[in-house]
């Protein structure tokens, strides 16, 4: 119930958000403040994301885990590739490298 | 529809097929993930019409999957979407004078990639005859491309084995897109901000962690343009 909850209620704010200009144009403008905070969004929140996964896997820091290395090199074959998949089928497999060598 | 927006229907599709390459790993991964994370699969899935907005999608599941609180899910998949706020900003200056209902499909099908795509091609509100045909082109391929690549995602994700550790492709996901999220060096120091914050504040409840890290990293970005810039 509360993924349905959270997806619905995300689902009408996410719409709110593409509408709200488009339809609202001329009427209310961005503010500059709103404007410049967003370029950095992305950035604040997917490594707020991705970073404590990699090396806190057990919410413990722990930065020699054998995430890490998979994640470094996945990272790698994205930037190297602009392309997430890379990402998954480069880092998946130095994963499974690297917790059967361990 | 006439035989000249069907040409531009064509043309946006076209120009966006690239992309649709992409997009489909990361609608399988998704639904994949998704499948074995022990959220309610059939809200998860629905998510995909309902939310349609990918990063998001996988943030809701990797919460409440890993225990977080409902309202930690919902404002982390708020934050990371804000940035349709910009999309929808310049969409409604080259869109001024389209009856609202059609703006009302075009926002709801609006995501990074249709936006870029779209706004690539129609640069000024003097120059947007087609804008309509060629957007739906572009967006409704990137719509049916993440609906059919999520929920085949959903139908392989059971017959996929916990030892493979799929759930590593989550946080691989985030990185990838993190990695392509850095154009600027203030930018740069908002992604360092929000990791570190995020890491040290790991241990909070309802993984606020996150929102702390989120906003620090925003605020630091935000202050050190002056010097970065």
């Amino acid at each position: 119930m509360t993924m349905w909850i959270v997806v619905i209620l995300a689902g009408i704010a996410t719409f709110s958000m593409r509408f709200v200009f488009i339809a609202l144009f001329g009427v209310i403008a961005v503010p500059p403040l709103l404007e410049r905070a967003l370029r950095y969004v992305a950035p604040a929140v997917l490594a707020a994301l991705a970073i404590p996964a990699i090396v806190s896997p057990d919410k413990v820091l722990d930065p020699i885990n054998p995430f890490v290395p998979a994640a470094v090199i996945g990272g790698l074959a994205a930037w190297y590739t602009k392309s997430i998949g890379a990402a998954i089928v480069v880092g998946l497999p130095v994963l499974w490298l690297v917790l059967w060598l361990t | 529809m006439s035989e000249q927006a069907r040409a531009t229907w064509q043309e946006g599709l076209r120009d966006t097929s690239p992309i649709l390459l992409g997009v489909a790993p990361f609608g399988l991964i998704f639904g994949v993930t998704a499948s074995a994370s022990g959220v309610d699969q059939f809200a998860a899935w629905a998510s995909s019409l309902i939310v349609f907005a990918g990063a998001s999608q996988l943030a809701i599941v990797e919460i409440i999957g890993t225990g977080g609180a409902a309202i930690t899910a919902l404002l982390t998949a708020i934050v990371i979407n804000s940035r349709h706020l910009m999309y929808s900003a310049d969409m409604g200056r080259l869109t001024p004078a389209l009856p609202l209902g059609l703006r009302a499909r075009m926002a709801y099908v609006l995501t990074d990639q249709a936006y870029l795509v779209a706004a690539t091609r129609f640069d000024g509100p003097e120059n947007v005859e087609g804008l309509p045909s060629y957007y739906f082109g572009a967006a409704l391929s990137l719509w049916t491309t993440w609906q059919i690549t999520t929920t085949t995602g959903f139908l392989l994700g059971n017959f996929i084995p916990a030892s493979w550790r799929l759930e590593f492709a989550i946080p691989m996901v985030f990185l990838a897109l993190l990695v392509f999220s850095i154009k600027s060096k203030p930018g740069l120091l908002a992604a360092v901000v929000g990791g570190t914050v995020a890491v040290l504040a790991v241990n909070l409840d309802y993984q606020l962690g996150l929102m702390a890290g989120a906003a620090s990293g925003i605020v630091a970005g935000l202050v050190s343009e002056r010097w970065l810039a």
